[in-house]
């Protein structure tokens, strides 16, 4: 970690939503690569226009040949910042290799509805994802730049203006095309994501070939989410070394996290990886839900002992994902919200797979049995059968939504035993509380996943 | 013809006797089979059971028919080759029929093979070699009523009748089954109606809409 870390590493926070523009006020920090924040604005300057941008970070990097940016991506060790951490330069190494013109997607599907960061980002800071996207068409030599983009957040930013004024000033060098994206919790699924780009729908297929070899229309296909291609402009700018004077160094660089504080705000902020999660979340009730609802629970006491880091939190079970970090209250059952986030996830299956199809709907109806939210006493084999299920689901559907699902109700019944023991008594320690985590509705037509 | 079961005479009755096993065997793994898929299941038994049951059924088919060809070719009654029981249509005795048995056993072979290997092969490759299912099954069927005189009349021939309609009715209520496909967005939606969960933790509390506000800013 570099000495310059600032502490809190928090640094720019908006307050998601149409009026988001809001920031908090930057840390003052020293200058050098350890200053944030990087990605958003610093707090009171606008930083959404254009000039705003060339003025801040200058013009796009272009390195006048594809495949030169890759070994600086290696040497930073940028991570995608979706969900999964995979190595980028892999990514970028695997479809530049490959046969056949690529095509270059910035995914801003964000379909975890506890997360926010992608459409801050787009927000704030929309030409960095831009600039991004250049660099990624370039690196991979791409002919085709999309960005898929959730279809309200396409309607709330203005991101076809920015990017008609990049092309008329020349910035551009390959067109880019907006793709909306449904609002369904796998539309930013690789996969689901080529079918839909392709013109057909968001549902995820079984792999391989992995997208990577033949995904948009059958071509090679990059797929990075929006924040990693924004880290990936600040790369090409600032180099390697630059990048890993903040986070850890198995873990480099920064991340945007969207905080669900106790008190029901919500944020976003950059921070550096490795910073404690203390600093970010104040103080959780119970539990510190990480990593979204493919993610894990784990109990506040730990947590507030915990880094913002997948090597801090891999013991627990547990991975940094997308940066949703939400801070159960005291007064809310921790099993009562998994119920409901388990039903919704149940209701977003693609309905395909076996696991996803069975197991799914059984699993979230038992776990709504045990929370008391069927209307009736938890029967004496709830729990036994829901370990079973889950065992029979996991590592077995075409996208890992069983077991990311599995994951996420196994962390709850761990960590809210002591609410499982009361619950099966018929009694809730929260008793009656208005959902805390989103849930949304799930489809109610085909027409949902297009 | 034969008169009870001596030394010499064992193996061809334990053949025989493992090839209507065999059959009985391999029309319920193609029955079962066939109402695998999402929306199939069997009454009484739950959605993960009916696929076990097709994986360890297919198990016990493999077995008995590798006893079947094992002790055919062992036997000396008549005498098959081990060629012949792998290479359809060169057997000295009955070519037409072994041949079929031949046929039936490859085809098989392929069917288990794959699916030992479905996790490096891919889930396309796998299925498109599991559909030699539906040619492996008719010719073990031919193979069994043209090459055994047990089964061309008596309670056998009726076994061998009921395998052959309970095959042919799964399949008849699969396609039907097909033809009334639940769209994509009720099939989680109609598995759950059974026990809707409420929204709210208890009575009077957020109703859908309010949810979906809460959730989407």
């Amino acid at each position: 970690m570099s000495p310059t870390m600032p502490l809190p590493a928090m640094a720019s926070s908006v307050t998601p939503g149409p009026d988001a523009a809001r920031t908090w006020p930057a840390q003052q920090s020293p200058a050098g690569g350890g200053r944030l924040p990087r990605l958003l604005p610093p707090a009171g300057q606008p930083g959404s226009d254009l000039a705003a941008h060339l003025g801040r970070h200058g013009p796009v990097p272009y390195r006048g040949w594809s495949a030169r940016l890759i070994p600086e991506v290696r040497a930073a060790g940028l991570t995608g910042r979706g969900g999964a951490a995979f190595p980028v330069h892999r990514k970028l190494e695997a479809v530049a290799a490959a046969s056949g013109r690529a095509v270059v997607v910035g995914n801003a599907a964000e379909g975890e509805p506890a997360s926010h960061k992608d459409e801050a980002l787009l927000r704030l800071a929309p030409h960095l994802v831009l600039d991004g996207l250049q660099l990624a068409a370039e690196a991979v030599g791409a002919a085709r730049a999309v960005l898929y983009v959730r279809r309200d957040l396409r309607a709330s930013t203005r991101l076809d203006v920015q990017i008609s004024e990049r092309e008329r000033r020349g910035l551009d060098r390959v067109a880019v095309e907006i793709v909306s994206a449904p609002t369904r919790f796998l539309a930013g699924e690789e996969s689901a994501l080529a079918s839909l780009v392709s013109g057909g729908m968001a549902v995820p297929r079984f792999t391989p070939p992995r997208v990577f070899e033949r995904g948009v229309d059958g071509r090679p296909t990059l797929v990075q989410n929006v924040e990693t291609l924004a880290h990936l402009a600040l790369i090409a700018r600032y180099g390697p070394g630059w990048f890993r004077a903040a986070g850890t160094p198995d873990e480099p660089g920064t991340m945007l996290c969207t905080l669900r504080q106790a008190d029901g705000s919500v944020s976003v902020v950059e921070a550096a990886i490795g910073a404690p999660l203390a600093e970010l979340v104040g103080r959780a009730g119970t539990a510190l839900l990480v990593g979204g609802y493919h993610g894990a629970w784990i109990p506040a006491a730990q947590a507030s002992r915990l880094a913002l880091s997948n090597a801090a939190l891999r013991p627990l079970g547990a991975f940094t994902g997308a940066g949703v970090l939400a801070a159960l209250p005291a007064d809310r059952c921790g099993l009562v919200e998994t119920a409901r986030v388990a039903r919704y996830l149940a209701l977003e299956s693609a309905g395909q797979c076996g696991p996803c199809l069975n197991g799914l709907p059984r699993i979230a109806e038992a776990l709504a049995e045990l929370a008391g939210l069927a209307g009736r006493q938890p029967g004496p084999r709830v729990l036994a059968d829901l370990s079973r299920w889950a065992g029979l689901v996991d590592g077995r559907g075409a996208c890992h939504h069983p077991d990311g699902t599995v994951r996420f109700i196994r962390s709850a019944l761990r960590v809210f035993a002591a609410e499982v023991g009361q619950h099966e008594r018929g009694r809730c320690t929260a008793g009656n509380s208005p959902p805390f985590l989103p849930v949304p509705a799930g489809p109610s037509t085909d027409a949902d996943w297009s | 013809m034969m008169h009870g079961i001596t030394s010499s005479t064992a193996l061809w009755y334990a053949s025989r006797a493992t090839g209507v096993v065999s059959l009985v065997l391999l029309s319920a793994v193609m029955i079962i089979g066939i109402l695998v898929n999402r929306q199939g299941r069997l009454p009484g038994l739950p959605r993960f059971a009916v696929l076990g049951l097709h994986r360890n059924l297919s198990l016990l088919a493999v077995t008995f028919v590798a006893l079947h060809v094992i002790t055919a070719v062992a036997d000396s009654f008549v005498s098959i080759s081990l060629a012949a029981a792998v290479i359809p249509f060169v057997s000295a005795y009955e070519p037409l029929w072994l041949g079929l048995g031949a046929v039936s056993l490859d085809l098989m072979a392929a069917v288990i093979v794959t699916s030992l290997l479905r996790r490096y092969i891919g889930r396309r490759t796998w299925r498109a070699v599991h559909w030699l299912a539906y040619a492996s099954w008719p010719a073990a069927v031919a193979h069994s009523i043209g090459s055994s005189k047990d089964l061309q009349n008596g309670p056998l021939l009726g076994l061998a009748v009921a395998c052959i309609l309970g095959v042919v009715g799964a399949l008849a209520w699969r396609l039907a089954r097909a033809r009334a496909e639940v769209p994509r967005a009720r099939r989680v939606p109609d598995l759950m109606a059974s026990q809707r969960i409420p929204e709210g933790h208890a009575a009077g509390q957020a109703p859908q809409d309010r949810l979906v506000r809460a959730g989407r800013r």
